[in-house]
């Protein structure tokens, strides 16, 4: 996200994402005014819905080259195969691992859309449910984040580093986001105790999680990066790794 | 249903499941509840409600459980248990709940079946253009490397790198080497496939896109039935002709011929999809019969 591809977009795109952005808080707000029952689900889901959309509407507006589209899509193939890979073991998926692996290597917008993509396209195979919104904004958001700490060497893309991103991931966005949206649909109100009881009830698969990230990375962000780079200086695509 | 244009399938979908989650009133949610059940059957067969059901029950008793014990904010108390209050009005409110949690699964669960990844980029192709070809190329791959993946295996094995066999250290090294052929392919060919359709003109302008799906009269006229009976529903809760509220006090309007009349209206609505599916088998059988 430098200040080239920011110049970039048009200025339709730029009017609609502010448009988008003002219109959280006057949802949020509207939410607080209907009596309290029923909706916060619907209202959340709505908010995270219109979370996304600027950087959806970012990534259409600077209308990204074929070859872009392709690696992503790649990428989204790779996570979504994992995924079904691993469908016989609960909670033990590749697809934070590999979310990461394409924001390191392909920068913060594509790993956003790598991450909520993948989240999508796999429940065309799994079932699409209440969870979708919330699945693909936290693992957008954990691209976008993996594409913003790693990029240009901010942070050295070794495994230790990566290593504790995943895990974090895993645990606070990805886990928090999913139980937080179990707490709404399940009460529609948020109150302390009963989102502390989800938590902890949703700790140990959030740990299965962190674990099979942090096991993926050691395993495939290394190679992974490697042969993302050797595409990359082999065709001359642009990204994070120059 | 499945024929039907993609946009009503969405548009209707995306209002039954709203009502449902928005609205948890007893009769509606019966209703609602009744519907998605029958139609999931139509669709997918009792043996994939047993799946359905297995991680459906534990998630509506947690949602049974949690309310009353965490929610306070009724005024009739029942029991207090260890310090905390169980009021009724909370009991019911994690009841109705839990019967949301069932509908919403059930009816998403024909939304599955009905609105498939075709006509979602179908519908979405305009709009997001980038984004509808990155899901569609992403679809493709997925069959493409699951086939890929068998050829590089067989080649492995070929020259003496069996998955299969071996001590584990070698099916493990074997297996990774297949996964980085694999992933190196699959860059490769997606760098490849993108040169192919620079070179036929992706992204130049006036290229248009075709569309499989162009609403015809029966889609108009449904389409209106339904958004006939979608502001009908709208209006008897904006008008508070049904009406619950489950705090502090339980309030439930009475059943008087208006509130009737909106019940009836989300019946046919929520019937709707079976109605139209079974009117359709019916017709073909008919039709057959005569041939």
């Amino acid at each position: 996200m430098d200040a080239s591809t920011k110049t970039r977009l048009p200025l339709k795109t730029i009017v609609s994402i502010v448009v988008i952005v003002l219109c959280i808080p006057v949802i949020i707000g509207l939410s607080l005014l209907l009596p309290g029952q029923g909706g916060m689900y619907a209202i959340s889901a709505i908010v995270i819905a219109m979370v996304m959309a600027p950087f959806i509407l970012a990534f259409e507006g600077r209308r990204p080259q074929a070859r872009e589209l392709v690696l992503i899509a790649v990428m989204i193939a790779l996570a979504v195969a994992g995924r079904a890979a691993f469908f016989m073991v609960p909670q033990f998926k590749p697809m934070i691992a590999l979310v990461i692996i394409a924001g390191v290597a392909l920068g913060a917008e594509s790993g956003f859309v790598t991450g909520s993509l993948s989240a999508f396209i796999s429940n065309f195979i799994f079932g699409q449910g209440p969870w979708t919104p919330w699945q693909m904004f936290a693992l957008g958001l954990i691209g976008f984040l993996a594409g913003m700490l790693f990029a240009k060497g901010r942070i050295p893309t070794k495994r230790l580093p990566l290593c504790i991103f995943g895990a974090l991931s895993a645990l606070l966005i990805y886990g928090l986001f999913m139980d937080t949206s179990s707490v709404l649909l399940m009460t529609n109100l948020l109150s302390g105790q009963s989102a502390l009881a989800i938590y902890l009830a949703g700790l140990p698969f959030n740990a299965v999680h962190a674990v099979a990230t942090v096991l993926f990375l050691i395993f495939l962000a290394p190679f992974m990066i490697e042969k993302l780079e050797r595409v990359r200086m082999k065709y001359g695509l642009l990204g994070n790794i120059q | 249903m499945r024929n039907l244009h993609p946009a009503i399938s969405f548009g209707y979908f995306a209002f039954v499941i709203l009502i449902t989650v928005v609205f948890l009133h007893p009769v509606m949610l019966g209703i609602s509840l009744v519907s998605s059940l029958l139609y999931a059957i139509y669709l997918n067969g009792i043996k994939s409600l047993r799946f359905t059901l297995l991680f459906l029950v534990p998630m509506m008793l947690l949602a049974a459980i949690i309310n009353p014990l965490f929610n306070h904010l009724g005024n009739t108390v029942l029991f207090t248990v260890a310090n905390i209050q169980i009021t009724l009005e909370s009991t019911l409110y994690g009841l109705a709940t839990a019967a949301m949690l069932a509908a919403v699964i059930l009816w998403f669960s024909c939304y599955n079946k009905i609105m498939t990844s075709d006509k979602f980029i179908y519908l979405f192709g305009r709009i997001i253009p980038a984004i509808s070809l990155i899901i569609s190329m992403a679809l493709r791959f997925i069959p493409r490397y699951i086939a890929q993946i068998k050829k590089i295996s067989y080649a492995q094995r070929a020259i003496g790198r069996d998955v299969g066999s071996g001590r584990i250290i070698d099916r493990l090294r074997s297996g990774a080497d297949v996964l980085s052929i694999m992933v190196t392919w699959a860059l490769e060919n997606g760098v490849d496939t993108a040169d192919s359709m620079r070179s036929r003109g992706y992204g130049l302008k006036g290229r248009s896109a075709y569309s499989l799906y162009q609403p015809n009269s029966r889609d108009k006229t449904l389409a209106a039935f339904s958004l006939y009976l979608a502001v009908l529903v709208i209006a008897g809760i904006a008008l508070r002709l049904v009406l619950i509220s489950y705090f502090p006090l339980i309030e439930l309007n009475h059943l008087s011929v208006s509130a009737l009349f909106i019940y009836l209206a989300f019946l046919l609505l929520c019937l709707f999809p079976l109605l139209l599916d079974g009117f359709e088998e019916l017709k073909w059988r008919f039709s057959r019969s005569r041939i």
